[in-house]
């Protein structure tokens, strides 16, 4: 699956187990939050590198997580 | 009728979509297995393919005919239930086999909490119809468990390996359980504190992650119980740990597989503990959870979805895993575990707000709910030759003894239905002022910034129940003095008027009687 947007990061989780500061990437649809595969599902600097730039990624959709294959900037 | 002490259920179709004919035999040996060791414990167990037409008008239901849906699912279990009323009910596979039930989560909001269902295996613990409400499933009655195959496997061999560790079970006595492992991220730490503290009797062996991290030595693996608090995620197969803005991983799968100890039981608080994902998700790796069962663990009691508990205290997850834990200690079966800690988390909850009917759905048993990891101590008197002799079925004796804890558990799990009230979301209430301002403010203080307001209103049966009970005891337990008032009083009145004038009277008009059991006054009251 192929999704174009922007990488931001917003608090996700507020109040609950899961609460952190999450890499998002946000399309003209919906938000979605991101994941490299194997990658720190909390904390990872490669995607941390891509907050705020233009993105076309590719990988799966699990509910509301996307997990990342591969992606380039635009 | 047969005797059903236990019942497996499972989609056959399902199985046989994934592991062909051939490897579906695999699994059939491997019950049929499992049946006879459970035969030999004295426990009968009875194979029911919901999807089998045949096999489902025999306990008066329907069978299953669409693989993915959660209400013919929960109809078909609920109708085999009744009929065979087993002690125990087995889910056999993973969620492409018999679905979790798809209750709608009250705390929804896209970027806050993204579950939009709490995907959970209350409702087949429960006798309430189907729903999508969570609070409709809080009087949990029946002891229930899933083995949970690999999603979207091919190969038997995992599920045969759990089919095996259920069938070879052997108990432990209690000093065996001594020993834990407990994880907890950093920042949670004086929470699992207290938690493995009334668990255990000691926190002392607590592991923090931060300093340490997931390579832990065997000897600490090798604790047959493990207590985990730690951030989880969606398919993914590993913990992590906390410290600010560093959350290093805590538990890893891929680390754990050749290290768990076979009779291992887990309880983790984590978000997405008991999550059975495709493993193709996660490059090939399944979660934690099929990890320990893989390794001969006995079961599982984690979370499908985000979990709640605070970073002090004990609340929501810390409370429920504990209760689970500590059953299990008692001796109870890793089932009856599972459902005593459902209730008495609802119990002692009063009214469940939003947090705690999540936590209620979210949080199941994966394993055989028949396995009993702890050596029961017998009273003196039954290991007297004349208890014997009076005793001499000793299955009977042990299937009586368990009916009547089904019963108990019934009773209270029905009573709870009464006594629970619970929260329900309302979108057409918004807070007032006042209290928007006071919520406010208390998130400034924590830290938190909030991006959705959400109102709820509370359903709740016991002031109704109350209400009636009162009604019904109006003669409530009096003095002697109030019980003679009631009776004389109208008396008295029929007397004063009539002596118009005359304020004393000496009242004896019925208690004069000899026949009369109620005091005599002796001295005169006013018609007051």
């Amino acid at each position: 699956m192929e999704l174009r947007g922007k990488v931001v990061r917003k608090p996700a989780g507020s109040g609950s187990k899961s609460a952190r500061a999450a890499v998002v990437l946000v399309t003209d649809d919906a938000e979605y939050v991101l994941r490299r595969t194997g990658g720190n599902a909390f904390s990872d600097p490669e995607l941390e590198a891509l907050v705020g730039s233009n993105i076309r990624a590719t990988g799966t959709l699990h509910g509301y997580t996307f997990l990342l294959q591969s992606w380039v900037r635009e | 009728m047969p005797v059903v002490d236990k019942l497996i259920v499972t989609n056959v179709a399902a199985l046989k979509r994934k592991y062909g004919s051939k490897g579906y035999s695999r699994i059939k040996r491997a019950v049929t297995q499992l049946v006879a060791a459970d035969k030999q414990r004295g426990v009968h167990t009875m194979f029911l393919a919901l999807d089998s037409v045949s096999a489902m008008k025999k306990k008066h239901g329907v069978a299953v005919t669409d693989a993915s849906g959660p209400r013919q699912y929960k109809e078909a279990i609920d109708a085999a239930h009744r009929t065979s009323t087993p002690d125990y009910l087995l889910i056999l596979g993973a969620t492409d086999v018999v679905p979790h039930q798809d209750l709608e989560n009250p705390l929804y909001a896209p970027g806050d909490d993204d579950d939009k269902l709490a995907f959970s295996d209350l409702p087949y613990a429960c006798e309430a119809a189907y729903s999508k409400r969570i609070a409709d499933f809080r009087a949990p009655t029946r002891v229930v468990g899933r083995l949970p195959d690999k999603f979207a496997d091919s190969d038997p061999s995992y599920l045969e390996s759990l089919l095996a560790t259920a069938a070879q079970f052997e108990t432990a006595p209690r000093k065996s359980f001594d020993a834990y492992f407990g994880i907890t991220a950093e920042v949670w730490k004086s929470s699992t504190a207290l938690s493995l503290s009334n668990t255990f009797g000691s926190n002392l062996e607590l592991q923090s992650v931060p300093p340490k991290d997931s390579r832990w030595p065997v000897g600490l693996l090798r604790s047959r119980m493990h207590f985990i608090n730690c951030h989880g995620a969606p398919a993914d197969p590993k913990f992590y740990g906390q410290r600010g803005g560093n959350f290093p991983v805590a538990h890893d799968a891929a680390y754990l597989a050749s290290r768990i100890k076979p009779g291992t039981i887990l309880s983790a608080e984590c978000c997405y503990g008991a999550e059975l994902y495709d493993p193709t998700l996660a490059e090939g790796q399944a979660g934690i959870c099929n990890t320990y069962l893989g390794a001969g663990g006995y079961g599982v009691f984690a979370s499908s979805t985000i979990a709640y508990g605070p970073s002090a205290g004990n609340a929501q997850a810390d409370v429920i895993c504990q209760f689970f834990l500590q059953r299990v200690l008692l001796g109870a079966s890793l089932g009856r575990a599972a459902l005593e800690a459902r209730q008495q988390f609802v119990a002692e909850s009063g009214t469940l707000d939003p947090t705690e009917l999540k936590t209620l759905a979210q949080f199941h048993l994966l394993g055989d709910p028949a396995v009993h990891a702890v050596t029961i101590e017998q009273p003196a008197l039954m290991a007297t030759k004349a208890f014997r002799a009076a005793m001499p079925d000793r299955e009977g004796a042990a299937r009586a003894g368990r009916s009547l804890r089904r019963r108990q558990l019934a009773k209270a799990g029905l009573a709870l239905e009464q006594t629970v009230g619970a929260a329900r979301r309302v979108s057409e209430t918004k807070p007032s002022k006042k209290v928007r301002g006071a919520l406010e403010r208390a998130a400034r203080e924590t830290g938190v910034r909030p991006k959705h307001w959400v109102s709820f209103t509370v359903d709740d049966q016991a002031p109704r129940c109350f209400a009636a009970q009162r009604s019904r005891d109006r003669v409530q337990p009096r003095s002697r003095w109030q019980s003679v008032r009631s009776e004389c009083w109208p008396r008295r009145r029929e007397k004063c008027a009539a002596s118009a004038g005359s304020l004393r009277r000496t009242v004896q008009p019925c208690c004069a009687r000899r026949s009369c059991s109620r005091p005599r006054f002796k001295r005169a009251r006013s018609c007051n």
